[in-house]
């Protein structure tokens, strides 16, 4: 029995000494760097979803850009600040330089002649000329991108809608098969159906784009990195137009992921994981050192226990690849309660969350509906109902999101109005009490609201909240109207099928344009993207002038835009999204700014 | 194996393909007419949706897109991935199997393995502390559902042990299936979802045997071997267990589907990257082909292990003839 009790005693403080050493450790995140760079250039890091398409002719999400940036190069790269640099462009083109004609429709953009593909291939005209061309053609989500290039309505014309997909990928009868079909004839003769006549090669590294009209916001729009303005090798995408994006480079490979960026695809698995590899001698600055990046495809769930695998120093960052908006609140509390406190990043990102009305679609619009002064009344007393401020304390702990009182486009971003300048952001409930006694004094316009919205994250919490703000300060019950399937939801607020909705927008480029063109108005209506349905003519006129000017003449008219949509009570001001990361002290250069992550050729690893 | 029992399986085979073609049409039509699809999103709607929609075949009749579909599927192609988009289904379908392949056989072994070992130790140890612990057990085994086990076993280890060793000994949730390593790692981290999903089929598998095996210990030929002066263990496993194990091959089919849908809850629970949370996450993707490729898998596992599990029964008991 003393045997026993011994063994057991023996037992137990063996474990205790095996969990101290472990605790002990473990801590990979916190320890002290010489400023040497370890011997280990390894970059490793989790991701919650697996790759849509990293084509940047078809790419659509953030999480697949974030990564593709960096295997993709464009004529232009935004520096960490957002500002416009060159990239495989040896310069960025003005009216000064000569790299934009006086009247602004041409751009003659020279190419720096050591541009490579990771593959080795040379990089020439053509090949800018294929990638743009086809990104035309394809008409993915950024295709618009490149809209004001003359020759892209007649171009994607041309594309069409060939015979649907059902011969399996790289068949010549697929549609991106028979775009590769037509582009590898028309691209060496320089002109043809499928390429847009604005674009040409005047010699073998001098670009040529014409425009159709004035564009102040082409430049930034073409710089987007991982979208329609990267530029792609034909050769490696031509036998298979498909898939080729997911295919590790090879040597001499023919369908793979070829780009001209500073890291190339050596190992895939959507579900698993995927691998990148610094390109050796790679011709562009600067030059990586991280020698590769393992990336892990995990579920969301799993944030929890890679917060913790991160404090082991089994991962040196998390947040990186479009995820800083995972960590919850009390994953980041605990953080901040911890000895990692200084390695977390918290970075207002280029995203903002209002409440939409529905206002143009009289089917299925309720009482705000229109222009009436009744409507706009209403509008106003549910915005002024609502405390923006308590929003950002009480759902996010002003750590997840901050209150949006400086307009629609976000802090940060040019087109900022600057603090408390909406005057939608404003909290009166007096003056909403007052308003909807005279719009609706028997309480039946507003009897029977719904907010929809899509269930899941801060969506639901917001929701609660904005419930019971309107039922305390207005009197006014909205039932909740929350979907699990957030693509039902989209279809339904892309057709006007609510009353109230939640809505936002993840800002693509740092110019007003990318919000007001997308939003409202002429020609969100036409691309089916007017949530809200709002579009009157002022808002049009003062739109497509201001679409034409250099950024700082379309400046001022922008902000004429915002005014309208205040004075129309458009929207109600939500919140800022921000992002939080968590990356260890030793991994030197990496964060995060406004849209995207600090790219890969910037960070390396410190010894520790 | 006889003519007849050829016979069988070949009936059988043609009515689990029934089966399969009359399932994967039902999830089919069904997951198609949901609203929504996988590629809309706040930048991606217009035209530029409608010309995926055509590429990707979607904007036919759901007739002619489940012919389509068929055609491959005979072939063992199950179409392509909506949102990974152009990637083949039937590779993630396999590797995903591959993981709840071992999940489920882990629970499986846990629910035969304990369910037999504590049905036996309690009918031969009748109205000791040993039944009643163990018939206790069966008794909560199967009152709780097992994704309350489940959230239980989360909220033990990943949670409260995860607090009480400051991260230093934590359950590393979710489970990545084989990519965590495997080893011994594997192994424990599987050992948390197969209790899950296995303590309930486990508890019906122990009072099942305990009674079977009580009834077969007072029949003759048990007192014969005994009066012959066999010693207890051979009589218990030779003579009495192959016996009492007839009523418990007849709950296998049930068992065998209990664990297949368990896996299908658990796996989300424990966010287990198999082919239950593939189907839960393919249903709220609109990923129509990764939807429909998992739903006949689960199809055709159903009806082979119904039919592994009678061909069982004649192995067990000979008097079962087809």
């Amino acid at each position: 029995m003393r045997l026993s009790r011994m063994r057991i005693c023996g037992t137990a403080v063996g474990l205790l000494g095996v969990v101290t050493v472990a605790a002990c450790g473990s801590g990979g995140g916190g320890g002290s760097q010489s400023g040497q760079l370890a011997s280990q250039q390894v970059l490793h890091f989790p991701t919650y979803q697996p790759p849509g398409t990293w084509d940047p002719g078809e790419a659509d999400a953030e999480v697949d850009t974030e990564i593709s940036q960096n295997v993709f190069d464009n004529l232009w790269r935004f520096d960490n600040n957002l500002n416009i640099v060159p990239d495989i462009a040896t310069t960025v083109p003005s009216t000064s330089n000569g790299g934009i004609s006086s009247d602004g429709l041409t751009y003659t953009i020279k190419l720096n002649p050591n541009a490579k593909f990771n593959n080795g291939d040379a990089l020439k005209c053509s090949d800018v000329l294929y990638s743009w061309s086809r990104s035309v053609d394809l008409q993915g989500p950024y295709a618009s991108n490149l809209s004001a290039i003359a020759g892209y309505a007649a171009a994607q014309s041309a594309a069409g809608a060939p015979p649907a997909s059902s011969s399996g990928p790289g068949a010549a009868s697929t549609f991106q098969g028979n775009i590769e079909a037509q582009l590898a004839k028309q691209v060496p003769a320089g002109s043809g159906s499928f390429v847009p006549s604005g674009l040409s090669c005047s010699d073998p590294e001098t670009f040529v784009v014409k425009l159709a009209s004035g564009c102040g916001w082409c430049l930034t729009a073409w710089t987007l990195e991982g979208s329609t303005g990267a530029i792609v090798d034909e050769k490696a995408i031509q036998s298979d137009p498909v898939t080729w994006w997911q295919k590790p480079v090879t040597p001499g490979c023919t369908d793979c992921m070829v780009g001209a960026g500073a890291y190339y695809l050596a190992s895939y698995d959507s579900k698993v994981g995927f691998k990148f590899k610094s390109v050796s001698n790679w011709w562009g600055s600067p030059k990586p050192t991280l020698t590769e990046i393992d990336i892990d495809v995990h579920d969301p769930s799993a944030i929890a226990g890679d917060l913790t695998a991160w404090e082991q120093g089994h991962y040196d960052l998390i947040g990186y690849g479009g995820n800083s908006g995972n960590l919850t609140y009390p994953q980041i509390q605990s953080v901040k309660g911890s000895r990692f406190s200084s390695e977390l990043l918290t970075q207002p990102k280029g995203r903002t969350t209002w409440v939409s009305f529905n206002i143009g679609y009289p089917s299925t619009g309720g009482p705000f509906l229109g222009e009436s002064a009744a409507a706009k009344g209403l509008r106003m007393a549910f915005d002024l109902a609502v405390d923006k401020q308590g929003l950002a304390s009480t759902v996010c702990h002003n750590v997840q999101c901050q209150a949006a009182t400086g307009g629609l486009i976000t802090k940060g971003l040019i087109g900022y109005l600057g603090d408390n300048q909406d005057p939608l952001a404003k909290f009166d409930p007096t003056q909403a009490k007052s308003l909807l006694k005279q719009y609706d004094p028997n309480g039946t316009l507003t009897a029977n609201l719904k907010y929809s919205y899509n269930a899941g994250g801060l969506n639901d919490p917001v929701a609660a909240y904005l419930q019971n703000e309107w039922q305390q300060n207005l009197g006014v019950h909205v039932t909740l109207d929350p979907s699990s399937d957030a693509s039902a939801f989209i279809n339904n607020r892309l057709s006007g099928k609510y009353v109230m909705s939640r809505d936002g927008w993840q800002f693509d480029y740092n110019h007003p344009q990318d919000w007001f063109d997308n939003l409202w108005g002429y020609k969100a209506t036409a691309a089916g993207a007017n949530t809200s349905g709002f579009d009157d003519p002022t808002y049009d006129s003062i739109l497509k002038q201001a679409d034409a000017e250099p950024l700082s003449q379309a400046l001022p008219l922008y902000n004429q835009l915002s005014k309208i949509l205040s004075t129309d009570v458009v929207y109600i001001p939500l919140y800022y999204s921000v992002g939080n990361f968590v990356i260890a002290s030793y991994v030197k250069g990496a964060g995060s700014n406004t849209a995207f992550d600090y790219y890969w050729d910037n960070i390396s690893i410190l010894s520790h | 194996m006889t003519r007849g029992t050829l016979v069988y399986i070949v009936q059988r085979a043609v009515l689990i393909a029934f089966t399969v073609l009359v399932v994967s049409f039902g999830v089919f039509y069904v997951v198609h007419s949901l609203p929504g699809n996988a590629f809309i999103s706040d930048r991606l709607h217009g035209r530029a949706l409608q010309l995926l929609l055509h590429q990707y075949g979607l904007d036919q009749p759901i007739i002619i897109q489940y012919w389509n579909w068929l055609k491959g599927a005979i072939h063992g192609d199950l179409g392509i991935s909506l949102v990974t988009r152009g990637a083949a289904v039937t590779p993630i379908v396999m590797q995903e199997l591959s993981v709840s392949a071992m999940v489920g056989g882990a629970a499986l072994v846990f629910t035969v393995g304990l369910g037999l070992l504590f049905g036996v130790l309690a009918a031969i140890r009748q109205n000791t502390w040993v039944d009643y612990l163990f018939t206790t057990f069966a008794v909560i085994g199967y009152s709780v559902p097992s994704f309350v086990i489940g959230s239980l076993g989360i909220l033990v280890f990943a949670q409260w042990l995860n607090t009480v060793t400051s991260g230093a000994v934590y359950y590393p949730l979710p489970w990545q299936g084989t990519y965590g390593g495997g080893g011994i790692s594997t192994l424990i981290s599987i050992s948390l979802p197969a209790i899950s999903i296995g303590l309930y089929t486990s508890g019906q598998i122990t009072r099942i045997t305990r009674a079977s095996m009580l009834e077969v210990t007072q029949q003759d030929y048990i007192r014969t071997a005994r009066a012959k002066g066999l010693r207890a263990r051979v009589i218990t496993i030779r003579h009495a267990l192959r016996n009492a194990l007839v009523p418990v091959m007849s709950i296998m089919p049930s068992t065998v589907l209990g664990i297949l849908t368990g896996v299908l809850v658990i796996e989300n629970i424990y966010g287990i990257p198999g082919l239950g949370k593939e189907f839960v996450e393919s249903i709220f993707t609109h990923d129509y082909n990764l939807t429909v490729g998992v739903f006949t898998i689960y199809t055709v596992l159903i009806g082979v292990a119904n039919l592994a599990v009678d061909l069982l029964y004649a192995v067990v008991d000979p008097r079962i003839r087809y």
